[in-house]
Order: C-alpha cells, then sequence, then structure tokens
C-alpha cells in the first residue's frame, strides 16, 4: 500500500459562486500538500478519446495545505450525552429491553451501557465472543461478567435484562426469546428453548466509567494514543425499546416487562421509546426519552430507523401505520454516514468561477487526490443546462460489488480489471458503502453519504467490475463534447433539482440529463414533469434512469436513503416491512411500482443490462417523419448511430430502455431509432418477468433493445430520450466528429432556440398514396 | 457389474453416550463461585442439540469429576485396605504431592530443576534437626521445612536465570549429590549412619505402625496432596500461570507487552520450593526419621519415571504416573529387582507410544482418529464427487450439499464443451456475443463464488497499460493476489488468459 496518501471530501456538493465550501482532507506520510483548483473537462484515459483533461484555475485556493491523518468512526450506535450524571453504577440499577441480534458471536458485542474499554470501567451488556448474552462489570483494575447459559439464535427476538443488587453484589441476567409468527427468521415450530436466566454473585463492582466514557448504544467507548476517544464493540443487529432503573428489578417485574412491552416507571431513569417520534414525513436519529430525566440519544452513522419491532404484527408494511410495533433500531458495525473530519479550508466560491464540474486538486510526494464539486450558475444565462446525477453518484458511492458480490461478474460479463488505487481502496476498507453493497450482517446498506471520501467519483476512475467509466467519469464525456463542440452550457445537480423542483429547470432552455439518473426523488420528478408542462425541453441520454424512489431528510443533503425491495435490478432486498425511506416516510422501491414508471415522464424506461458488448442505433421508419426528420440531417437512412464508443465500442448499451405504452409512455411518442442484437447477458429485466421461462435474453426477446423516442409538450417543450448508457461515452469518439454528436448537434442548435420546434407544422393527417 | 465410481453410502449415525443435563431455560440458574475467586465450580456449556435443538447442559471441562471419582475412590477404599498396602498408597499420596509440585516447576515455570528432592532432603532434615536437637515441636517443623526450602529454592533460582536447559538440569544433579555427601559429612548432625531418628510426629509414639497410625498417616499424606493439588490449581490457572502461559508461547512477543515472565518464573520457582520444604518436613514426621535414602539417585530416577510415564506439565500426569510406579515399586515388592526393569519397560512403552505422557492420551488418541479419518476420506475415490453421509453431518447448511451434487454434474457436463474451437471463439472475442456453447462455459464461470475469483490488473501509465491477473479474496478489506508473473499487453490476451486459467481448473476438477 502507498506510504503517502491523501484523501478528502467536501460539503456540500453543489454551490453558487459566492456560497461557502469546506474541504476536509486526511494526510498519511504526508503533511502538507500543493492544492490547486481545477475544472474537470474529461476523465476516462481511455486513449480511444481525448484522455484526462482538467484546466488549472490559477490563485482561486491557498497553494499550501496543511494536513495531518484524520481518523474515520466507523459503525452505527447511539449517544446519550446526559447519562455521565445519572449512572446509577456503582449503587443497584437494571437495565432491560429488547434486541434482535444479526451477528453473535466471534467478537464481542456490546449492545448497551456506558464501559470504558481501554480503562475496564463501567458497565456494559453486550454479546461475549461465543454468541452468548452476556453483562460485565468493570472497577478500572478488574473485570467479572455473567452470561445466560445458550447461545442467542440470530435475527430473532429477545427480551434481555441485567440486573445488578449492589447490597449483595449479585447479578441477574434473563433472556427470553420473543419469537412470533412475522418478526424474525423462525417462526414457532422451532422446538428452541429461548430462554436462559442465570444469578451469580459478582467479583467487581461496577465503577462508573470516567466522564469522557459516554453512555453508550451499540458500542462502547475505547481510547488509544493516536485516535483518542473511539467507539469499540460495535453491535450487528437491531435494538428496540430499552429502559434503566436504579433498582435491581425483581424476576417477576422483569417478565411483566417482557410479555407487555410497557415500562414501569417507578424508579426509572431512563425509558427510551424507540417508536416515539415517527411522523407522516419519518423519523430523525434522535431516541427519545420518556423517563424523568429526558436522557435523548443521538445515533450516530445513522442507526436505521423504521424498523419492525419486537412485537411485530406483520399486517401494518409501513412505520406510519403502526409506529408502536416499529421500535427497531438497526444498527451497523461498518455503517459510515459522516467521517466528521475537521474541515482543513474553508473556502467561498469566486463570484467568477464559471458554472462546471470542479475539484480540488491535492498533490504531496507522489500522492493526489482530486476532491470533485459542482458549480451552478449564480444567475443562468446558458440555454442549455446538464443535471449532474448527483443521487446516483451517491447510491454508487465506494461501490465494492467486484470484490464482494459473487453475481457481479455473471451480471457485467467481465473479469474485474483493477487498478493499484482499486487494490488500496480493497485493503483500506475504511470509507463505508455504498446502495450496492451489504452490511457485515448481510443487511443492505440503505444510506449513502457525500461526507466521507468517495474514491470511485475520481475523474480518471474506472468500474472495476466493468471496466469503464461509471456515474462521474463517463458523465465527463457529455462535459467535454458540449465544450468541444462550442455550447454555451451550466450545469446543475440532482441535488439542485431535489432542493428547488422545476424552478431549478425553468431558466434554461434545454435540460440534458447524464448517463444514469438512476436514483429520483418525488420531488425530482415533480420538477422534471412540471418543467416539461410548462415547455421545457429534456433531453433523457441515459440507461435505466428514473428507478429508484429515494430521498434525503430535510435539511441533510449530504445522506441519500433507498431501500431496495420486491423487484427490480437490486442489489438486496429489505426484510418484509422495513421497505419505507427512514427519511421521507414514504414507500421505496421503484417508482415503477408506484404508479410512476419512467415512461410517463420521458417515453421510455429500464428493460435491460449487459455489460459485454454495446451496439449501434438504427432509425427506424417514425424518424423520416417531417417532424423529427431534421434531427437526422447528415445522417444516413441506414447509417449505423454510435458503432463506437468508450462504453464497450458502441452508443447503445450497458443500461438500455425501451418504449412501452402499457407503462405510460405517452401515446403521440415516436420511435426514432432503436438497437437490438443484444447478446443473452442482456436478460430482460425483473419487473417484467411474471412468469418465468427461458429466452428472456437479448438474442431471444423482443423487449431487450434499446429505444430512442420524441414527444412533444405544451408550451414547445419536448422530450427527447435516448435509453442507453453508452451514448455519451460514444460522443468523444474521433474528437468529437462523428454520427452521436452529429445527431445531438441537430438536437441542441433546434432545442436550445426558443419559440416552435423545427416540423412543428408537420401535425396534418396523413393523406397516404404510397 | 457396479460402477466402479459409483458413491457408496454408510449409515452413520450415534447414541449419545455423554451425561446432558436438559435444564428448563425459564427455571433460572443460580451460579455459585469459588469463594473469593471469579471461578465457577464447574465449567458448563449450554447450547442446543443440533439433531433436535433440544437445550443441552454439559460439562465443558470434566477433569473435576475425573478427579473426584479418583480421588474419592482412594479414600472410600482405605479403610479396607490391608496394612501394606495402606502403607503404599499414602506414600502414592505423598509422592504424588511432590511430583505435582515439581510439576508446577518443570511445566508451569519451565525450569528443568532436577534438585526437588534435594530441597525435600535439605527441609526434612532440616525440620527434623530443630525438632531433635532444639525442641521444636512438631506444628512449627512446615515452618522450618517451609524457610529451609524457600532458602534453598532462592539459591538454586540464581543460576536458573543465567544458565538454560540441559546445563541447568545437571547443576541441580550436582546439587543433590553435594547435599547428600555434606550431610554424610556432618556427623553432629547425624550421627547414626548419617539419619536423624525418633522425630516428633502428628502420629503418637503408640499408634506408629499400628492400624490407627496408618490410617492417620494416609489421611494426612491425602490431605498434603489435595493442597499440592490446590497450590497447583492456583499458581497454574491464575495470574502467575496466565503469565508464564503467554510467556511460553511467545518470550520475545510477552516480553514486549510488558510480561516480566522472568520474574513470574521465579515467584512460581520459590512458591514451589517452599512447599517442597513442607513436604520435606511431613517427610521425615511421616517416617519419624530421615535418611539419606532421600537424596539418592536411585530415588530420583524412580521420580523421572513417574513424571515420564505420566507427562509433564499436568497435575493428572503427575499423579497417574506416581500411581504406576508406585505400586509396581511398593504394592509388587515380591518381585524383587524384576520391578525396576518393569518400571523401566513401562516407561519406554510409553514413550515409545505417546506424545507428552498418559495424561495426554486422550487428546492423542482423538489426534488419531481425526488423522483416520481424513486419510480415509481423502483415499475414498468411490464418491463420484458426492459428500458423503459423514461429511453431511458437519455442513450445517444443506443446501451446500445440493449445490456440491449440481456443481458436479454440471461441471461434467460443461467438460463436454470445452474444445479447440470454443477456446479460439474466445481468443477473437473474449466479451462476445457467443455461440450458445461457450456462453454456457463462461456463465458457470463467472457465477462462481468470490475467493480465488480471478480479476485482472491494469498497470502502468495510460499510455502503455499493461495487464496481470489476480484473484480476489472475497474477504473486505483483504487484498487480491498475484496469481503469475505474466504480463499481458492488452486486455482482451489478459481476458483470454483468464479464461484458460479457469478452463484449467475446470478440467482438472
Amino acid at each position: 500500500m502507498a506510504k503517502h496518501r491523501i484523501f478528502g471530501y467536501c460539503a456540500p456538493w453543489s454551490v453558487k459562486p459566492g456560497d461557502p465550501l469546506q474541504f476536509m482532507v486526511s494526510g498519511e506520510g504526508v503533511s502538507t500538500a500543493q492544492a490547486t483548483l481545477v475544472r474537470l473537462i474529461h476523465g476516462d484515459e481511455s486513449p480511444e478519446g481525448p484522455g484526462f483533461l482538467e484546466q488549472e484555475i490559477p490563485g482561486a485556493v491557498p497553494d499550501t495545505l496543511h494536513l495531518r491523518r484524520q481518523f474515520t468512526q466507523k459503525g452505527s450506535f447511539v449517544t446519550v450525552p446526559g447519562m455521565a450524571a445519572c449512572d446509577p453504577a456503582p449503587g443497584s440499577f437494571t437495565i432491560a429491553g429488547f434486541i434482535h441480534p444479526t451477528l453473535p458471536g466471534k467478537r464481542r458485542q456490546t449492545i448497551i451501557g456506558r464501559w470504558d474499554i481501554a480503562g475496564s470501567r463501567g458497565w456494559g451488556l453486550g454479546i461475549n465472543p461465543e454468541g452468548h448474552l452476556e453483562f460485565w462489570t468493570g472497577d478500572g483494575k478488574d473485570v467479572d461478567q455473567i452470561s445466560a447459559e445458550v447461545p442467542l439464535i440470530p435475527r430473532t427476538w429477545y427480551f434481555v435484562a441485567a440486573s445488578y443488587d449492589a447490597a449483595s453484589g449479585t447479578a441477574r441476567l434473563m433472556q427470553l426469546g420473543r419469537v412470533g409468527r412475522y418478526n424474525g427468521r423462525l417462526g414457532p415450530v422451532v422446538p428452541y428453548d429461548y430462554d436462559s436466566i442465570v444469578s451469580a454473585p459478582l467479583r467487581v463492582a461496577p465503577q462508573p466509567a470516567s466522564a469522557e466514557a459516554p453512555f453508550l448504544w451499540a458500542g462502547a467507548s475505547d481510547w488509544n494514543d493516536m485516535r483518542g476517544r473511539f467507539v469499540g464493540t460495535l453491535y450487528n443487529g437491531k435494538i428496540d425499546r430499552m429502559g434503566l432503573w436504579s433498582r435491581a428489578l425483581p424476576e417477576g417485574d422483569l417478565r411483566a416487562l417482557a410479555e407487555a412491552g410497557q415500562f414501569a416507571t417507578q424508579d426509572a431513569v431512563a425509558l427510551w421509546d424507540t417508536s416515539e417520534g415517527y411522523t407522516d414525513g419519518g423519523i430523525d436519529d434522535l431516541i427519545r426519552d420518556i423517563g424523568p430525566h429526558a436522557l435523548h440519544g443521538q445515533g450516530v452513522n445513522r442507526p436505521v430507523r423504521g424498523m419492525t419491532g419486537w412485537n411485530w404484527q406483520g399486517r401494518d408494511d409501513n412505520f406510519r401505520l403502526n409506529p408502536q410495533q416499529y421500535g427497531g433500531v438497526h444498527f451497523h458495525d461498518d455503517a459510515l454516514t459522516d467521517c466528521q473530519w475537521d474541515p482543513v479550508l474553508h473556502w467561498t466560491v469566486p463570484a467568477d468561477l464559471k458554472s462546471g464540474v470542479y475539484a480540488l486538486r491535492l498533490t504531496s510526494d507522489g500522492a493526489e487526490d482530486h476532491i470533485p464539486f459542482f458549480v451552478r450558475a449564480a444567475q443562468p444565462k446558458a440555454p442549455i443546462a446538464v443535471l449532474m446525477s448527483t443521487f446516483t453518484y451517491l447510491a454508487y458511492a465506494n461501490e465494492h460489488l467486484a470484490y464482494e458480490a459473487p453475481i457481479a461478474q455473471a451480471i457485467t460479463a467481465h473479469t474485474p480489471i483493477l487498478t493499484r488505487r482499486d487494490i488500496d481502496f480493497v485493503k483500506l476498507n475504511e470509507f463505508g458503502l455504498s446502495t450496492y453493497d451489504h452490511h457485515s450482517d448481510g443487511a443492505g446498506c440503505c444510506y449513502s453519504s457525500y461526507l466521507r471520501p468517495i474514491l470511485n467519483m475520481r475523474p480518471r476512475y474506472r468500474s472495476s467490475a466493468m471496466g469503464f467509466p461509471w456515474a462521474l467519469p463517463a458523465d465527463l464525456s457529455l462535459l467535454w463534447w458540449l465544450e468541444t463542440a462550442g455550447y454555451d452550457f451550466e450545469i446543475l445537480t440532482d441535488h439542485d433539482l431535489h432542493a428547488e423542483g422545476a424552478a431549478a429547470l425553468a431558466p434554461y432552455k434545454v435540460v440534458i440529463n447524464c448517463t444514469h439518473p438512476e436514483y429520483y426523488s418525488e420531488a425530482m420528478l415533480d420538477g422534471t414533469e412540471d418543467y416539461l408542462t410548462q415547455g421545457g425541453r429534456v433531453i433523457y441520454a441515459g440507461g435505466n434512469g428514473y428507478y429508484w424512489v429515494s430521498g434525503l431528510r430535510t435539511g441533510e443533503p449530504g445522506i441519500l436513503e433507498v431501500r431496495k425491495l420486491d423487484t427490480g435490478s437490486r442489489a438486496w432486498q429489505a426484510e418484509p416491512g422495513e421497505g419505507a425511506l427512514a427519511s421521507t416516510g414514504e414507500r421505496s422501491g421503484l417508482w415503477r411500482s408506484r404508479g410512476r414508471a419512467p415512461q410517463k415522464i420521458v417515453g421510455i424506461g429500464f428493460t435491460s443490462e449487459g455489460m459485454d458488448h454495446s451496439t449501434w442505433f438504427e432509425r427506424m421508419p417514425d424518424s423520416f417523419h417531417k417532424r423529427v426528420s431534421w434531427m437526422f440531417e447528415g445522417i444516413g437512412e441506414a447509417e449505423r448511430i454510435g458503432g463506437f464508443g468508450l462504453g464497450l465500442n458502441g452508443a447503445a448499451g450497458i443500461e438500455i430502455d425501451r418504449y412501452d405504452l402499457s407503462l405510460g409512455t405517452p401515446p403521440h411518442a415516436v420511435l426514432l431509432a432503436t438497437a437490438d442484437g443484444f447478446s443473452d447477458n442482456y436478460p430482460l429485466v425483473s419487473e417484467e418477468i411474471t412468469y418465468a421461462f427461458p429466452g428472456r435474453g437479448g438474442t431471444q426477446d423482443p423487449q431487450v433493445r434499446s429505444d430512442i423516442t420524441w414527444f412533444t409538450t405544451a408550451n414547445h417543450g419536448a422530450c427527447l430520450a435516448i435509453g442507453s448508457i453508452a451514448w455519451s461515452m460514444a460522443l468523444p469518439i474521433n474528437g468529437g466528429d462523428n454520427n452521436v454528436g452529429r445527431f445531438m448537434r441537430n438536437v441542441l442548435d433546434a432545442l436550445s432556440r426558443p419559440g416552435p420546434l423545427p416540423g412543428a407544422e408537420w401535425k396534418g393527417e396523413e393523406k397516404l398514396w404510397r | 457389474m457396479t460402477d466402479p465410481i459409483a458413491p457408496v453410502f454408510h449409515k452413520i449415525g450415534n447414541r449419545r453416550h455423554e451425561l446432558v443435563l436438559s435444564p428448563e431455560g425459564s427455571s433460572g440458574w443460580r451460579r455459585a463461585r469459588v469463594p473469593g475467586l471469579k471461578r465457577h465450580w464447574l465449567k458448563w456449556r449450554g447450547g442446543y442439540n443440533p439433531k433436535t435443538l433440544e437445550r443441552e447442559r454439559r460439562l465443558a471441562d470434566k477433569r473435576p469429576l475425573w478427579w473426584l471419582l479418583s480421588l474419592g475412590a482412594l479414600v472410600v477404599a482405605a479403610p479396607f485396605l490391608s496394612n501394606p498396602m495402606l502403607q503404599v498408597a499414602a506414600i502414592f499420596c505423598i509422592f504424588a504431592a511432590i511430583n505435582v509440585v515439581w510439576t508446577l516447576i518443570i511445566g508451569a515455570a519451565g525450569i528443568l530443576s532436577l534438585a526437588t528432592m534435594a530441597v525435600v532432603g535439605l527441609a526434612a532434615y532440616g525440620a527434623a534437626a530443630a525438632n531433635v536437637y532444639l525442641g521444636v515441636p512438631w506444628p512449627l517443623m512446615f515452618l522450618v521445612g517451609a524457610g529451609i526450602g524457600l532458602v534453598a529454592g532462592g539459591l538454586l533460582a540464581l543460576p536458573s536465570t543465567r544458565i538454560d536447559g540441559l546445563y541447568y538440569a545437571l547443576l541441580t544433579i550436582g546439587v543433590a549429590e553435594i547435599c547428600r555427601v555434606s550431610i554424610s559429612q556432618i556427623r553432629a548432625l547425624a550421627p547414626q549412619n548419617s539419619s536423624i531418628n525418633n522425630v516428633a510426629s502428628f502420629i503418637p509414639q503408640d499408634w506408629y505402625l499400628q492400624r490407627p497410625g496408618l490410617l492417620l498417616g494416609f489421611g494426612s499424606a491425602f490431605v498434603l496432596l489435595l493442597a499440592a493439588l490446590l497450590l497447583f490449581r492456583a499458581v497454574n490457572s491464575e495470574r502467575l500461570g496466565l503469565l508464564l502461559q503467554s510467556a511460553r508461547e511467545d518470550e520475545e512477543f510477552s516480553e514486549a507487552i510488558g510480561i516480566d515472565y522472568k520474574r513470574a518464573r521465579l515467584h512460581v520457582f520459590l512458591i514451589s520450593s517452599a512447599a517442597l520444604g513442607v513436604i520435606g518436613a511431613y517427610y521425615a514426621m511421616f517416617y519419624r526419621s530421615i535418611s539419606l535414602n532421600v537424596f539418592s539417585l536411585d530415588q530420583l530416577l524412580l521420580m523421572f519415571a513417574m513424571v515420564v510415564i505420566g507427562g509433564l506439565g499436568r497435575a493428572e500426569g503427575a499423579v497417574i504416573g506416581t500411581a504406576i510406579v508406585v505400586v509396581i515399586d511398593r504394592a509388587l515388592i515380591d518381585l524383587g529387582p524384576l520391578r525396576i526393569i518393569l518400571i523401566a519397560a513401562v516407561m519406554i512403552a510409553v514413550t515409545l507410544t505417546t506424545h507428552r505422557g498418559l495424561a495426554d492420551v486422550r487428546e492423542q488418541f482423538r489426534a488419531f482418529r481425526n488423522r483416520i479419518r481424513s486419510e480415509r476420506r481423502a483415499r475414498r475415490t468411490r464418491k463420484g464427487g458426492e459428500v458423503m453421509p459423514e461429511e453431511a453431518t458437519e455442513i450445517d447448511d444443506k443446501q451446500l450439499v445440493a449445490y456440491r451434487r449440481f456443481d458436479k454434474r454440471l461441471r461434467d457436463r460443461l467438460k463436454e464443451l470445452v474444445t479447440p474451437e470454443l477456446i479460439e471463439e474466445h481468443r477473437q472475442a473474449p466479451l462476445g456475443p457467443h455461440s450458445d456453447a461457450l456462453a454456457r462455459v463462461l456463465n458457470y464461470f463467472r457465477r462462481g463464488e468470490m475467493p480465488d475469483k480471478y480479476a485482472i490488473l491494469q498497470d502502468g501509465p495510460s499510455e502503455a497499460w499493461e495487464y496481470s491477473v489476480m484473484a480476489l479474496s472475497g474477504t473486505p478489506g483483504q487484498p487480491p493476489r498475484v496469481v503469475d508473473d505474466r504480463i499481458y499487453a492488452t486486455r482482451e490476451e489478459a481476458y483470454h488468459a483468464v479464461f484458460l486459467l479457469r478452463v484449467n481448473d475446470l478440467l482438472e476438477s
């Protein structure tokens, strides 16, 4: 692994001139770095294209930045700041609640408590390396523990309680299985005796942990020389309601708690009700204490909420319907939504900086990093806007598909192509997961954040699973071409569209989507629809767009949420009842499943994907109608459009979309061109499969094709949809002089002019003699 | 005729022979602890029977049970033993106690000292002399013995930190001989045959060699053995022993993490020497006299035989070895000198057949069974690629068993598809589209499990990328490994190289 390394991120991603922007950077083996602001012109280094191009903006940022190693706290947990003053130790106490461990065993995990690992002080309730529930105490010198008799069964709800009686020095540990018909992996037919009640005298009385060690859920405080305080022994699994009392509750009382789930208030120190705080629009990271001291807990790295609780009855499949049954909070030892690094540069975007994709380039001693961000126009002037797919960039951020998903090679039909940087990335394993990855307990990762270095959102990056550029580096091909072809354009991001809706798009005559606008929020769909309705013009030049129901929590644009469920090309599947976005309250999954197939907005929607080859478009009969034939000026009647490109040597491929009236393609949409002849590595997508039968691949199924459609909307609006990720990646071939570029020129020239569209007058009934 | 590779399935299954409790989970379990310690009296393991999911509570460490049964049997049998046999039992207890303490020195502290009997003898002489010449009452003789043991241990410990192993062992034999010769020369100490007689004892004078005296002698020797075992347990399984255990595994590492193992060794040595001193005082009282025999090389060699037969480093080894040797040496006294030959024969038999004495026989038997099992499994040719019933009991996820069968059959079909033409087709277009046959073969490769799946490394500057083949780990945080040192100029060549490796893997399977 390289000795000198620089990693950084910035927030926010989307800025205007005059806006503040903060850069968080960590340097390993380096103490200073040369900083340069660069505009990213082109990313992919493939010799077939223009190569990596950046334009330095001298003097825009300080020349030298001082760096130090910054550490990242992985794992989600809850910290309860007020507990230091209310810790019942060394007196008697009882901690009790409900847990659903997902990965017991192998290493120690702390479920709840105020335990200082480094100082061996305090107390904690957790799971020992053998997978048994354990309650431990420490006085700073010695540690003692009491363990349950039988191991915890994974993905099963338990009522757990530990009580300590200071007078007699004895502790009681209790676990009672809470297996319902719906709430866990196993049902009542399995003859496990889950229960265990163990009591024993403790040789070590718990002394309260030092003041710096907080009371935590799902982890315990540790300390080392380099990092200082951090959280270790992280827990994997769900925790439902938890209570803490300042006396040793007798066994009968504990059994009553386990049955009813209603916690006694007498002698209560804290009564955390995880089902409190739900609103119609989702839930935040606060774990509410309804007890006398209001000792609310604050979630770190987004513990996943909106999850089914110990008492889930299976009838209500969304937390909004019955919050009482949704007390589950899921913790992961590898969750990361915010590195929380200290900024090394507080920067204001210069007033004269033109709109574009920029990066802070940092170099030092052979180490280099580009930290990209997006500058939109303070006052939109250009006729064209490119909508950068920042939601998609987030969804794929730091994906591990090539290294951890056994099925990835079968999907992509590629042997992964790794670079040294990829290998470093695998070794590093520090900057969290994408929504394509699984947590260590196998649960899908539903949160992805830009508050961390994202190593696959770098200009030169090629997807290791596929061996070609993906997302931002692929989208730079479109920007390079627009720039080279002399178009005046500005950029916008998904985040702007999400925040402002149609108002963000309205100043522009035409808005171009990037290669893969897959992740969309409701506000983004609404904004696009409203823009089209009001006469806006959209070029949807991408594949598999408007697909996943995604959301941001209000006021926290850095963290995207998606729950993959039921259907669609999904890296994982949410557990039953856990398909709603905690950020917004909406049902997640495919927009298509919620009545908003992408065909309804742009005319086409996802139909297949394959990464073994791309092909070309051929004109369809509709393209010869005078309403649209102007788009094909300079292109022959049977010419192969885009038989080349940086995306597998073709303009049609990778992920492809098709026209379908049954899914809401506007009835007047015309089919301009189509690409077929795909291999069987392009199978029909799962959401189309009702009965499964052989022959749903590209060589046999007519729905496996890539379409280019066009329809007009009110007020001279229109939508051109080109259903292929590879399309924009064909633009840079031959210096930009090619028939894909030619087509784009014809369209852009026309769409960026105000007023009626060319060919608009050819709307008469055909009186055909031929 | 039967198919030569058709699998042969043997019926498997076993009754449960182990004593297992099946407590009700919600009934509660009060766990008592050894007073003053965190240790529980017995180490239980709770779990579920994998066949029935019944709850099981079993003894994870059955040694306390065996100790209880064997020592209990000795106590119960003692009143029924003949006088000579009772004396043998008492002698067994004394030597077992000495050997248990010696085991601490050799096993736990790792100091190869053969001066054990010298310490016992010095303490015995000292305590006896204190009683006979200075009139020290017998209960205080134990203190005198402990003091002498401590001093002797301290003197013996001095060179132990400087010289190692065999040299130290030789030195300690020399020390024992010096003790013997010195005492034989000190006339004032032991006027008659270098012995001190008429030592006071806990056994009243008139009971001596009478039934009550023998019973009392055995009882006290038994208590002495229990005390030695307790000491062994307290030192070996508590803090000192744990420190020394880590030192035995890796001296430099434990020193690096701040374990002062030399100091811990010294402590163990001193504690053990004091204990040997106590045993020495007891020894003098038990016989009411002490003679030079205690230092004799014969005696040392007999004890050597005990430890070798039983096994070094474990208390049960010391006790088992002592029992065997004492029974042969003292109970079969009619055999005469043949006894020594018999002891030697047992010693040779044990060393030839076991790795670490009789105490280790159970582990050795298990290892032996495991070895035979894996050899047989490796040798079994009539499997036809199937999971055998005995292997299936070790696979929790039964779907994996089905996968194995499916995989085997799929591979057999795919092997027939691999032809030179198919390989040439891939060489020409690694990414496709492909013929049905090639697509099937490729899809099989691509669906393989993650560990050791091939990947390609692209290295060098963008104008001169070069490619090599790697294999992924499949484990988060673990980087891929290099497969070979071949370099490919184009990506297509690398794709094809991976394909050839996979074809090779397929055909070889």
